[in-house]
């Protein structure tokens, strides 16, 4: 079954609906031989994540992010669940000891991770530091204000927010059926099966510079996910510039570890603990131990 | 309420460095979930058949069962399970049938039955309302182990049974293998309408030689115990479930039941016949007052693209003598994705107890122990089955059931004297099992 924006296709025990959002391939595997039902769902993730998509890329013109991004320092107007996103970047930053910062995204006009080794004057970094610091970051229920030149930035939580997203509104509509939402490793299992099986998914993780290789794990429910820097990097004199950046310095995290997989109860929660196990740079494995979660750190 | 929320989250941090809990409260207030509920609560998930099950000229049933079933998350999980069944009809009572006409006296003493020219003698008073309530809770321990508990009751008119559970599982083999040991008590007791018999008591029957009720019930009394008896049993279980790969799945068990008490059933009797093979009195069963069983069982489910295969084997053993062979299988069969037929075979074969006897001989010496219960005797069965089912859109599934049953006591080995020769003493006992079943 295909409808030009979404396939479905029966897997053995399972349905798959397939599509693409968000710069990356996203997945449904859902436990059911109904196919309306399995389009349905799909068609429900379809127009949740390009509904996330459209309304918080950055790469787009005239969606709310862009008025946020280009407002030159005047107050634009948010809704609710913009507010519950800052809330949440906002209580990674403070649990990171500053170092998740929404606004560090401009540090990619200076610097271009493209495997390169055109590694940015030091002058060019410099200059794009005013504009990077949450605290300047002045928001409430109903509206927000940037210093003109500062940029938000929710690349680093989209997908997986998206991802649950997509889940809670399986599991709504769907209270039976277990249903896997991955969106390029970035994975929530909304229930157990019926069969007591674990789903069985595919996950890239890199062995050395060179080749990624793709791991098959179990999981039963809740969520997983990736961070790294697998593929973008710039490499000059031998030395590896990791495309995560300290929003303190403006220059890469030192030692940081190539990928970091995570299994938490939600996918957001998931990701944003790898974020910053890959922030605390050569401590990322301490921190991860500390947390009490079932983790795969590769460096 | 934000800020004071914020300080506390930072606070948490500081003092314990565990960030993950704080982000997990962060990612509820995202979500909108309860951070005390969790996100992965689950729902109800209920089940509702009703069955019926019709011997020829013999017993019949309707059973209703309603189960539901919830995850409360982390593997928590509750079950429950009511059945209420109501049998009515005749059942064999282990006397043989005769080249004559038969009057039995009820086994409440009040009445008589008459069993006709060679036909196998019916008790006709049978029926029975039976009520069943079970309920298990089940959640993971420490280091990968699993724990259940749970009770069982049941209550027929004459007989209640109370039992509890417990077990551990523990997986290994990155949760491919699971290893696990249970332990099961019940107590039963029994007050049979009519008082219990007195072993090898013979059955008074009225046939005009008792002066008065007040003598004809002197003498039946005189055939009874008062007052209730009971059965504790103890059951031990080790399994371990192997997953072979992604397509199959084995399972074996072992089981070691010991019971203790009252293995008797009030209401079978056998036939004392002389060497012409016809009944000169009739007596009361008895039975040891212990038995421990084994069961060795082997299951394998096997999944293809076009359904599943499900095949066990069972070997039971004890010390009355009993060994059987059980072998079970079903094939559900996708037709559709949403619809599945399952043909079931079942295949059982049984050895007669130590005890069994199907008739008593006049002048022999009286054995220890003695049945007629055709349940004891040597017997094959088979079952043939077919299931059908539905799933609805909401995932809702309605199941209809439809089996032949056949059961088929064999001679094990006893010399049948004169008229019993022309009689069929180990009559077939057919019967049709029907089942709807709605799970939503």
């Amino acid at each position: 079954m295909s409808t030009g924006y979404f396939t479905i296709v029966k897997k053995g025990d399972h349905m798959m609906g397939r599509f693409s959002a968000m710069a990356s391939p996203c997945e449904l595997l859902m436990e059911t031989q109904d196919p309306l039902l399995a389009n349905y769902l799909t068609s429900l993730a379809y127009k949740e994540t390009k509904r996330i998509e459209q309304k918080f890329s950055r790469y787009l013109p005239n969606n709310p992010m862009a008025n946020i991004n280009h407002s030159m320092g005047k107050a634009v107007a948010i809704d609710a669940e913009t507010f519950r996103l800052l809330e949440f970047a906002n209580s990674c930053f403070e649990l990171s000891d500053s170092m998740f910062d929404m606004t560090s995204g401009v540090l990619r006009q200076a610097w271009k991770f493209d495997g390169s080794d055109n590694v940015p004057p030091p002058e060019a970094v410099q200059a794009l530091m005013p504009y990077i610091g949450w605290k300047k970051v002045k928001y409430n229920q109903s509206s927000i204000t940037l210093i003109k030149g500062m940029e938000l930035d929710f690349g680093g939580i989209g997908k997986e927010y998206a991802v649950d997203c997509v889940a809670n509104m399986c599991t709504e509509y769907a209270p039976k059926t277990s249903v896997v939402v991955n969106f390029g490793g970035d994975i929530q299992v909304t229930r157990a099966r019926h069969n007591s099986q674990p789903w069985y998914i595919g996950v890239e993780s890199p062995e050395d510079d060179d080749k990624n290789t793709t791991h098959t794990l179990k999981i039963i429910s809740g969520g997983l996910a990736t961070s790294g820097d697998a593929r973008r990097y710039l490499l000059k004199d031998g030395k590896r510039y990791s495309h995560i950046l300290n929003p303190k310095t403006g220059y890469p995290i030192e030692k940081v570890s190539r990928s970091v997989t995570l299994a938490a109860p939600h996918c957001i929660q998931a990701g944003l603990l790898a974020t910053l196990a890959l922030l605390k740079g050569s401590d990322a494995e301490v921190f991860l131990e500390q947390q009490d979660v079932k983790f795969w750190c590769y460096r | 309420m934000q800020l004071i929320y914020k300080n506390a989250l930072t606070n948490k941090m500081r003092k314990t460095a565990n960030v993950n809990a704080a982000l997990a409260a962060a990612t509820c207030t995202l979500l909108g979930t309860s951070a005390v509920v969790q996100a992965d609560e689950g729902v109800w998930e209920m089940d509702a058949a009703l069955l019926y099950y019709g011997e020829t000229e013999r017993v019949t049933a309707v059973e209703g069962v309603f189960s539901a079933k919830k995850d409360f998350g982390d593997e928590h999980l509750f079950s429950t399970k009511i059945t209420a069944d109501s049998l009515t009809g005749a059942s064999a009572s282990g006397a043989v049938a005769q080249p004559n006409a038969q009057t039995y006296t009820r086994p409440s003493g009040k009445g008589q039955y008459v069993v006709a020219t060679g036909e196998v003698p019916l008790d006709d008073t049978f029926h029975d309302t039976r009520a069943q309530l079970e309920s298990q809770w089940t959640q993971p321990l420490w280091n990968d182990m699993r724990g259940s508990t749970g009770v069982h009751l049941s209550k027929e008119y004459d007989y209640l049974s109370i039992a509890v559970n417990g077990s551990f599982a523990k997986d290994f083999n990155q949760k491919n293998t699971t290893v696990s040991a249970g332990l099961s008590l019940a107590y039963d007791t029994i007050d049979p309408e009519g008082g219990r018999p007195v072993a090898f008591s013979e059955m008074v029957i009225d046939e005009g030689q008792f002066a008065n009720e007040e003598a004809y019930q002197a003498a039946f009394d005189a055939t009874r115990q008062t007052g209730t008896d009971d059965k504790t049993t103890v059951d031990l279980m080790f399994g371990m479930t192997q997953i072979i790969n992604r397509r199959m799945l084995m399972q074996f068990n072992y089981g070691l039941s010991m019971s203790d008490g009252y293995h008797t059933d009030p209401f079978k009797v056998l036939s004392v016949v002389n060497d012409q093979g016809l009944t000169q009195s009739l007596v009361h069963e008895d039975r040891p007052t212990e038995r421990t069983r084994h069961n060795f069982y082997w299951q394998t489910k096997y999944a293809l693209d076009v359904g599943v295969a499900d095949v066990s084997y069972r070997y039971a053993t004890d010390d009355w003598d009993v060994s059987s062979h059980t072998i079970d299988s079903r094939f559900r069969f996708n037709l559709s994705d949403i619809t599945y037929i399952q043909p079931h075979f079942r295949y059982y074969q049984q050895s007669a107890a130590e005890f069994y006897q199907p008739f008593l001989i006049e002048g022999t010496t009286l054995p220890t122990f003695a049945t007629a219960d055709y349940r004891l005797g040597e017997m094959t069965a088979y079952t043939l089955g077919i299931k059908y089912g539905m799933k609805m859109p909401s995932g809702n599934e309605w199941a209809f059931r439809l089996e032949y049953y056949q059961q088929d006591p064999k001679n094990a080995g006893f010399d049948e004297p004169g008229a019993l020769k022309q009689l069929d003493l180990y009559p077939s006992v057919k019967a049709v099992i029907a089942q709807v079943s709605y799970s939503f």
